[in-house]
């Protein structure tokens, strides 16, 4: 009786989802999207530089949907610090468990890849770039939730990951050329100041490696998306993949980076020699 | 400005990142590297008494061995002393017994020595007593003899008369 009852149950759900699957693939085979849905063109375009969508922020200002995605991640970031150091650091053991492993891997990651790069003078670069690099990781794993935020006209839209923002990533390199050219004056004098001045170039190029990296990702993600057809597995691992790899990869390019600058222009003068 | 480049926002972002770098500096870097350094200060310390021990005991271990070889220098000489001693000793009680055999012996011989003249002493007495008895007795005997005889010529005169 028992059996009779399980069998017809699973022809039901069997059935059921069978029904789902067609009228969802009878949809996507006859759904054409409406004249006045933004051409890819256009997606494209906003996808690089966030000209058409706008977010209000606190009603000060209309500001690119980065920026909210910025502030948002701070904020969950520092919230999470904050209970992290009420609530588990106190508890700290001589033998970590896992979550204590975690958080002590991450912080000598860094602290190692700043005393490896910078051995002169080590305290404030680590600091510096594990912030920038839980910053950058945490900031671009973000993008994966798909929050979504409203536009100064009305319009819903995902909140990006914040360095998909020209102004974020100029922010980024600018900030960190600043840090090692103020280092630099500090360690050696206006000597040392002239030297990193020397690599003008760096915070073009930091900005911008930032920004292409992360754009490269997103303009893949976002052609995806466009075509609803592709929407179905293909973006789990397309954005997934992407997302992941350059948050990983743009976390360690820039702070290797910014510890080997820093480390250059830190190191002390070498003394001539006396014959 | 071309590429939608904003200096507000770039400035907004900058607070943004200055924000989030102090409070992640203060909340977790510097406490979770304060808890990683007291730790490792803990361990090298740790590290340190175990080498301290560790000399210690590598000193403490040598000087044992080295009084082990004295004691077993001293056990090898006490023993060696022990053995003269001791030889000495059963030599003392051999040469005493030996002393104490020979007077014995000595008493003895002299004992039998003594002996032997008393008893040759009353053997001779004794011989000469047995002479005499036996002197004696073959004088006795000598007297029978002639009874004898005269049994004799009584037994024969006697058979003649019966022949007759």
């Amino acid at each position: 009786m028992k059996k009779k009852i399980s069998k017809r149950r699973a022809v039901f759900i069997f059935v059921w989802l069978a029904l789902i699957f067609i009228i969802l693939a009878a949809i996507i085979a006859l759904w054409e999207p409406p004249a006045e849905t933004e051409s890819i063109k256009v997606a494209m375009k906003d996808g690089v530089l966030h000209d058409k969508n706008k977010i209000s922020l606190f009603g000060i200002i209309d500001v690119n949907p980065a920026l909210i995605s910025a502030y948002v991640v701070t904020a969950v970031l520092l919230v999470a610090a904050l209970l992290i150091r009420i609530f588990a650091i106190p508890k700290f053991k001589m033998i970590p468990g896992k979550f204590q492993t975690v958080i002590e891997a991450l912080v000598e990651f860094f602290d190692n890849m700043a005393k490896g790069n910078s051995p002169h003078r080590t305290g404030f670069i680590a600091a510096y770039i594990f912030s920038a690099g839980v910053y950058i990781f945490f900031s671009t794993m973000f993008e994966l939730l798909g929050i979504q935020g409203v536009t100064t006209a009305g319009h819903s839209i995902a909140l990006p990951a914040p360095i998909a923002d020209i102004n974020a990533a100029i922010a980024m390199g600018f900030m960190t050329y600043l840090m090692i050219l103020a280092a630099g004056i500090v360690s050696n004098g206006v000597k040392g100041g002239l030297k990193v001045l020397k690599d003008f170039s760096l915070p073009i190029s930091m900005s911008f490696r930032l920004f292409g990296a992360l754009l490269s990702g997103l303009l893949v993600t976002e052609l995806v998306y466009y075509y609803i057809s592709l929407s179905f597995v293909l973006p789990v691992i397309v954005g997934v993949l992407f997302t992941s790899l350059h948050a990983l990869i743009q976390t360690y390019v820039l702070a290797t980076l910014a510890s080997v600058f820093y480390g250059e222009a830190v190191e002390p003068k070498k003394v001539k020699k006396t014959e | 400005m071309p590429l939608n480049i904003d200096i507000v926002q770039i400035l907004l972002h900058m607070l943004n990142f200055v924000i989030l770098a102090g409070g992640l500096t203060l909340l977790l870097f510097k406490p979770v590297k304060k808890f990683i350094g007291e730790r490792q200060q803990y361990f090298e310390k740790q590290k340190q008494e175990n080498e301290k021990n560790a000399a210690e005991n590598e000193k403490l271990k040598e000087e044992y061995e080295a009084k082990l070889r004295d004691a077993d220098a001293e056990i090898a000489e006490k023993k060696e002393k022990v053995k003269i001693e001791t030889a000495e000793t059963s030599k003392e009680y051999i040469d005493t017994a030996q002393e104490k055999a020979n007077a014995i012996i000595a008493e003895a011989e002299n004992e039998a020595e003594i002996r032997k003249v008393h008893i040759l002493d009353s053997a001779q007495t004794e011989i000469g007593e047995l002479v005499i008895e036996a002197t004696q007795k073959l004088l006795t005997e000598s007297a029978s003899e002639e009874r004898v005889h005269n049994l004799y010529d009584e037994f024969i005169k006697k058979t003649a008369a019966e022949s007759h």
